[in-house]
């Protein structure tokens, strides 16, 4: 199973990941992730309620330029307040890196913002690569993600993710005389 | 359709004949690089995940460049040794605090070399790509990386940045970097993007000058850029990489660019970068006269030899303003020692700076920290409200003569003023 489906939140294109996503110079510690004030200030620049209004399993819609130069606070704040996938024009490959390092997959795909507006529901295939509203039937394509990338989104990040390579590794290794 | 040079280097990585632009791989890169600050935390991962051997322990290089010296009142004496120990104990390459920074390193041991892929954690040490090296930006990967051998990477698109031309007097290839932000920051031309400079006027341009703009140029937008490499470059690698491999890669003719743009060096003035954004990019007339508490060089863009000259140059039998103070970095040990003997180090002490152990220091705050109110002008990466100390200070960028002439003036000024006659100081 390598679908998402959830409720879209749309944002513009250029959202800064640092300005704009949080307001990382207003991070209490950078040195630790603090959680309930990631989540305080998650899309508040672009949306002051969006902390009270987002729920778990929502999707963010973004235009290009998404999230370039980013702090991985950003990944975190979005996946602790429920988020489970951002769909955008465009963006840059270290912020979809970072985004699937804390099992949030980031996915470039152009002409979503077309198809897509808050409120509505769409489908996100990462295995199959095809995003899809739910209320329209409109689809748009994507480069779906490789087996290595799904299996630490199905793991929950990349912590977990290594957890059972190395486990996996150490079995084969110990494995059946 | 032909393929690019860079586009050639991922698919020897990923053991396959081609790869396509967008496309997700699985790669084992040649080398994996990180640093200190973020080693507790990647340490923390390896053991939770019980992670006893490191799948190719020779192909990981730790530098400590962050915290370059243990101060009292820091955690950060411990992450050295952790880190030393650590690479002891797999069979690591370890360098130390004062070897320098990460992209000196790689480029300076000769583990950059042409046609290789190396995953650090940052994208600024696309530096290396002046020797033909691709650099790839990862983060807590360097742990998978170096347990697996192998991680995914996202193939860039190839982008064409064509340079015509000569810088003039006064005017920087930093400059150049600060107008590339300006100009692609705010869009997504350079996204996923690997950037391929070429062009006449790249053969102007020291290895230095390269590395400087190849360091800077993530801020524009792309994954990663590299360099030609002419004999120039073949020159530094052929020192430096021994009998170790490497492989020349040139674009097929009729190769094919995502984007192309084209920039005359000869047109370019000095610019200065006004925070807390990087691409509000500005000449520097316009805000000239404006007092400053500070002047930095230093950083993976501006803390090599020619930026030392170039400070040296301009401070040579002067004293910078007496409410100034001046930091500089040489960006590795073997700069340091290399400014010392051409007597660069007395010069710029002589003038009234504070010369630094080789690493990251002032860039990101370590030392050199702002207090509120504080005005800085430094040839550092970012400046956001709080990366240099106080969210209240105001960190300006530019290039060493920028920052230089700043420093003597103890306001920000044309660095042409300062150069009493065409490309010298007076």
């Amino acid at each position: 199973m390598t679908k998402i489906t959830g409720r879209v939140w749309t944002f513009g294109d250029n959202i800064s990941a640092d300005n704009g996503i949080i307001q990382y110079s207003k991070v209490p510690d950078l040195g630790t992730f603090d959680i309930p004030a990631l989540k305080a200030m998650l899309f508040v620049l672009l949306d002051p309620d969006f902390p009270q209004k987002v729920r778990e399993g929502d999707i963010v819609v973004a235009g290009r330029n998404f999230a370039h130069h980013s702090h991985p606070h950003a990944c975190v704040a979005m996946i602790e307040s429920g988020i489970r996938a951002c769909v955008v024009e465009s963006t840059d490959s270290a912020f979809i890196r970072k985004g699937l390092n804390y099992g949030l997959p980031i996915v470039p795909c152009r002409g979503i913002t077309e198809i897509a507006a808050t409120g509505d529901e769409i489908e996100t295939d990462l295995g199959t690569g095809i995003a899809r509203n739910l209320h329209t039937g409109d689809e748009r394509r994507f480069r779906p993600y490789c087996d290595s990338m799904l299996q630490v989104w199905r793991l929950g990040g990349l912590a977990p993710a290594l957890r059972e390579r190395v486990a996996a590794a150490t079995a084969f290794m110990n494995g059946p005389k | 359709m032909g393929q690019t040079g860079g586009e050639k280097i991922i698919p020897r990585a990923a053991g396959r004949d081609s790869v396509e632009p967008g496309e997700y791989v699985t790669v084992s890169p040649d080398y994996t690089c990180c640093q200190d600050i973020s080693w507790p935390a990647r340490k923390k991962i390896m053991e939770e995940a019980g992670v006893t051997r490191l799948a190719r322990p020779d192909k990981l290089v730790m530098v400590v460049d962050h915290t370059t010296a243990a101060g009292m009142g820091t955690a950060y004496h411990a992450n050295h040794r952790e880190m030393r120990d650590f690479a002891a104990r797999h069979g690591a390459n370890y360098y130390g605090p004062g070897s320098g920074l990460r992209h000196q390193v790689l480029i300076e041991e000769g583990y950059a070399r042409p046609g290789l892929l190396v995953f650090s954690d940052e994208p600024n040490i696309a530096s290396i790509g002046a020797v033909g090296a691709l650099n790839l930006a990862i983060s807590t990967e360097v742990v998978v990386t170096s347990v697996l051998n192998e991680n995914w990477m996202v193939v860039p698109r190839p982008v064409r940045i064509t340079l015509t031309g000569e810088l003039r007097p006064g005017v920087q290839i930093r400059d150049l970097a600060q107008i590339l932000i300006r100009d692609f920051a705010e869009t997504d031309d350079l996204s996923q993007s690997c950037i391929e400079y070429a062009g006449p006027g790249v053969s102007t341009l020291s290895l230095d000058e390269r590395q400087t703009l190849l360091a800077c140029t993530y801020h524009a937008g792309p994954d990663t850029a590299l360099m030609p490499v002419d004999e120039v470059a073949l020159d530094y690698v052929r020192a430096r990489a021994g009998d170790r491999p490497y492989e020349l890669f040139t674009a097929d003719p009729g190769a094919e660019y995502a984007f192309e743009a084209t920039y005359d060096l000869s047109e370019v003035e000095p610019m200065i970068t006004v925070p807390p954004e990087l691409h509000t990019v500005v000449p520097v007339g316009d805000i000239a006269g404006l007092r400053i508490d500070q002047a930095a060089i230093a950083s993976c863009a501006n803390a090599r030899m020619d930026d030392l000259r170039i400070a040296a140059s301009l401070l040579k039998g002067r004293r910078i303003a007496d409410h100034v103070t001046m930091y500089i970095t040489p960006g590795s040990r073997e700069i340091y020692a290399e400014a010392g003997r051409e007597g660069l180090l007395s010069v710029l002490a002589e003038a009234g700076a504070t010369i630094l152990a080789p690493g990251c220091t002032t860039c990101w705050g370590y030392e050199g920290v702002l207090g509120d109110g504080e005005v800085s002008v430094s040839t550092h990466q970012m400046n956001y409200n709080g990366r240099n100390g106080s969210r209240e200070a105001r960190a300006y960028l530019g290039s060493p003569y920028l920052v230089a002439a700043a420093a003597l003036a103890g306001e920000v000024v044309d660095p042409r003023t300062v150069l009493g006659e065409p490309g010298r100081a007076a």
